[in-house]
């Protein structure tokens, strides 16, 4: 079983510094390949366990590591034994966009339906002008009968519309920078959040990953505790970009706080 | 009007999650929720169902919901080993915590008898 092996080389991802630095240093002086296949080699548990962060998109995981291998082939290539950094703080980055990389050219992310693409749309417009006409959030059946759809056909597009908006959330974090909201801000303010979460270092490491729109929601939600609805009022954008914001935002954050567990 | 259960049980892996959020969507909907709260439901539901995963040592997660005419009720439950020591203080239920405690009404995660047990509860607004 794939997962739980996973989680058990996660519990161990520990490597001897002292051979990863003799191995680069015999590689970078001599090109000597049986150093690099070394490393390779010592480091592909790495490439094991962030690839298994990958599993869940319908990719057969061994395509996933091999994927991975390469980018941790780049990075012995390309890392810097002068700059004082660990091997792994340096491949780690490079490995994951090599399985990002990977999955956009796959067109993984809008391997959608055309017909479920559109109704997706139609209903995110349909959540704005129903909330708008009725004052409050609308069900799913108002939004049926809106759209002329039925309910089914609302909640597959409700799934539909995460999926297919991963590439443009990616993009996301570069045009907004402009906004210099940080969530990291109150953290420090906030004993609510104290008394629930204390590991504080923890937390504020894995929200330097989101981009600031993504962290003005989670803050929105979960600390003035707005519902979507209010969120996407005052942020000008649809009550479903705010969903899909905060449930991939949420999965990040699990994912980083899992990490470290680890 | 007598509550109606759902039970659901699927193999112990993230993949799933997505079958556990449109299950649990479509009974929240059916029920009359609002798009918000059903969205409430399904970061709730998501969650409980990862941290099931992540202690779980045998093959399935199993959901059991609730309806009731005011509110809607998951309770995930998994074998697991690893519930009794770390449930308590790791940082992925702290985590879980944090969020439970922002979208659902009410929420317990505790040990049960080799097992673990997350259960939480949506009232209709």
């Amino acid at each position: 079983m794939v997962p739980r092996s996973s989680r058990n080389t996660s519990r161990k991802l520990t490597w001897d510094k002292e051979r990863t630095r003799e191995l680069f240093k015999r590689y970078r002086a001599t090109g000597d390949e049986a150093a690099r296949d070394e490393l390779v080699t010592m480091y592909l548990n790495l490439v094991k366990y962030l690839a298994s962060r990958f599993r869940n998109r319908g990719e057969p995981i061994d395509d996933l590591i091999q994927v991975g291998t390469i980018g941790l082939i780049k990075a012995i290539d390309r890392f810097d034994t002068l700059r004082e950094v660990e091997f792994t703080t340096y491949a780690t980055p490079t490995i994951v966009g090599e399985l990002k990389r990977y999955f956009r050219d796959k067109g993984w992310a809008i391997k959608v339906p055309r017909r479920l693409q559109e109704l997706s749309f139609r209903v995110n417009q349909a959540v704005d002008a129903l909330t708008q006409k009725q004052q409050r959030s609308p069900t799913i059946p108002e939004i049926a009968d809106y759209l002329g759809v039925t309910s089914e056909e609302v909640l597959e597009a409700l799934e539909t519309s995460e999926a297919y908006n991963f590439v443009s959330l990616e993009s996301d974090r570069n045009t907004d920078g402009s906004d210099s909201f940080s969530i990291l801000e109150y953290i420090g303010k906030d004993d609510h959040l104290m008394a629930v979460v204390d590991d504080r270092t923890t937390l504020a490491a894995a929200l330097k990953n989101l981009s600031p729109q993504e962290q003005r929601v989670l803050y929105l939600r979960f600390f003035e505790g707005l519902t979507q609805t209010e969120i996407a009022k005052q942020l000008n954008i649809s009550q479903m970009q705010v969903s899909r914001l905060l449930r991939k935002t949420l999965k990040v954050l699990r994912e980083h706080l899992v990490r470290e567990e680890g | 009007m007598a509550s109606d259960r759902i039970a659901l049980s699927v193999p112990a892996r993230g993949e799933y999650a997505r079958t556990v959020r449109m299950t649990a969507a479509e009974l929240a909907s059916r029920m009359g929720m609002s798009i918000d709260d059903i969205d409430d439901v399904r970061i709730a539901v998501e969650e409980s169902f990862a941290l099931a995963v992540a202690h779980a040592s045998g093959a399935d997660v199993t959901f059991t919901f609730t309806l009731d005419p005011e509110a809607f009720e998951a309770a995930a439950t998994t074998p697991s080993n690893t519930c009794d020591e770390d449930l308590e203080d790791e940082t992925g239920s702290r985590y879980a915590r944090f969020i439970l405690e922002s979208v659902c009404d009410e929420f317990e995660i505790r040990t049960d008898d080799g097992a673990c047990y997350i259960r939480l509860l949506k009232r209709i607004s």
